[in-house]
């Protein structure tokens, strides 16, 4: 047979990319359930992880099931604010936001061609008070997107966990595989009222004798300038976007009256009932 | 077995390993080679890719047109990739291995290796020998990466397969031997030795 020939070559050619096509297709299909449930599990553990609930390596160990579960357990109410500050809508318990989807709002946030409509990010309240929030960027090779927690007084920050879709092993890729990175977060508190509200700083954050000031501040990784930055990006973004809501939901119950232990009356405060109504 | 059958699975392993004497594949090899369990993934994959590829193109071999040939073999080789990819993504156990291998596994379509057998070995041999020579190549391959994998985890991490070895005595874990640099220097101590073994690969 001649297999120069044009036409057969047209036919032949043609015929493989249908076949390997619609196996792929297939293939893609058949799989994509459990491919997202690892996804959502996955979702879950560094939302757990953020919030201090435990380890990502111990919530990798106990499997996908043993994760949903303790979820289920430990998460309050989950709802979308815009930038305002204003609650939109309340979210499904059983689901989570997808990477996909945080790209999406990211675009929102930002603005410019890609924005799909107004932004309407995500606020997961766990039962423990603890408040977890994303936030996305672009590090050096692709997104960078993790999940940052706060104390029940939504100043301060409990905790953070860090993914990336391919940052340099060793180098970008600490910002998830290092916890002494996501635990320098821990303690300090975010500026909302100021425009830069946070900063991955080179050359270390300002200490004062042996106490790391608490402040806005936390050291960058050394080798790993582009994707601090595109982190530190990604955090004034996101951080930037959630202020409002931060600054209105949390300054009610600073009010020495709503304080555990504290004096005074709190009857018809309206603001510490708002708070409450919030967690 | 005949003796052409065993050279064609031997010789890959050590003589004609892809890595140290044909210097095939060595990008991945620095990249994934960080820890024991990234790299034996990858090997299996590799191996996968490698051995069905072949496989199937050897079967294809009468019927491809020669002008389109390679075309057709990025086609075939491009689906295992992607097959193999998913299939890492589905399953709990390897769902967080194939993420931290991310591009590396997408990246096996480009490993030399792969096009390489099937250009020189599967368009021209019946389809068992093919099928093996490729199961060879990826397994001289893998092991390369493993026992390169084997000291940068154990030096760079103190650990192997993730459980603690060196840690448990004070060792400090050497942050250069997670950088790939070091991969190229330890690959390169690997080559020395091969050709100090097997003299007929010195240059006169």
């Amino acid at each position: 047979m001649n297999t120069n020939n044009n036409l057969y070559t047209v036919i032949y050619t043609t015929l493989i990319v249908v076949v390997v096509a619609a196996l792929l297709a297939f293939v893609s299909q058949s799989l994509k359930g459990k491919q997202d449930a690892n996804e959502k599990a996955d979702t879950i553990s560094q939302m757990l992880t953020a919030a201090q609930f435990g380890t990502k390596a111990e919530f990798q160990k106990i499997g996908n099931a043993a994760v949903l579960a303790k979820y289920a357990e430990e998460i309050g109410q989950a709802f979308t604010v815009n930038v305002n500050g204003e609650k939109v809508k309340d979210l499904d318990l059983t689901k989570v936001y997808s990477p996909k989807e945080l790209k999406r709002q990211n675009y929102n946030i930002k603005g410019g061609a890609n924005k799909t409509g107004e932004p309407e990010i995500p606020v997961f309240v766990f039962k423990n008070g603890k408040t977890v929030v994303p936030i996305y960027g672009a590090g050096l090779w692709g997104p960078v997107w993790g999940y940052i927690a706060f104390e029940k007084d939504l100043k301060t920050i409990a905790g953070a966990y860090f993914d990336h879709e391919s940052e340099t092993a060793g180098l970008g890729a600490k910002i998830k595989d290092d916890p002494a990175f996501q635990a320098e977060f821990v303690g300090e508190k975010p500026a909302f009222t100021e425009a830069n509200v946070f900063d991955i700083v080179k050359g270390g954050s300002p200490k004062e004798g042996d106490a790391e000031i608490m402040d806005n501040k936390i050291d960058a990784i050394t080798g790993a300038t582009m994707t601090s930055n595109g982190l530190d990006a990604a955090i004034d973004t996101w951080l930037g976007a959630y202020a409002k809501y931060f600054t209105s939901a949390a300054p009610a119950c600073e009010k020495a009256c709503c304080q555990e232990g504290g004096e005074g009356d709190c009857e018809g405060d309206k603001d510490c009932e708002n708070k409450e109504v919030e967690e | 077995m005949d003796a052409k059958l065993k050279e064609t699975i031997l010789n890959p392993i050590f003589k004609g390993n892809p890595i140290t004497v044909l210097v095939l594949g060595i990008c991945s090899s620095l990249a994934v080679t960080v820890t024991m369990k990234g790299a034996l993934v990858m090997a299996l994959s590799v191996i996968v890719v490698t051995g069905i590829s072949s496989l199937i193109l050897s079967l294809l071999r009468n019927t491809i047109p020669g002008r389109v040939r390679i075309i057709v073999q990025l086609v075939v080789v491009a689906m295992m990739v992607i097959l193999v990819d998913q299939i890492l993504k589905s399953f709990e156990a390897t769902y967080a291995i194939d993420k931290q291998l991310s591009v590396y596994i997408g990246l096996i379509i480009t490993n030399c290796i792969v096009m390489g057998r099937i250009e020189a070995f599967a368009l021209g041999n019946k389809p068992w020998p093919s099928f093996l020579d490729g199961v060879a190549n990826g397994a001289g391959y893998g092991m390369i990466l493993l026992i390169v994998a084997f000291f940068r985890e154990l030096l760079g991490s103190g650990t192997l397969f993730g459980i603690d070895i060196l840690n448990r005595f004070g060792y400090v874990p050497n942050n250069l031997v997670i950088l790939p640099p070091f991969a190229l220097i330890l690959l390169g101590c690997i080559v020395w030795v091969q050709r100090s073994i097997q003299k007929d690969l010195q240059e006169k």
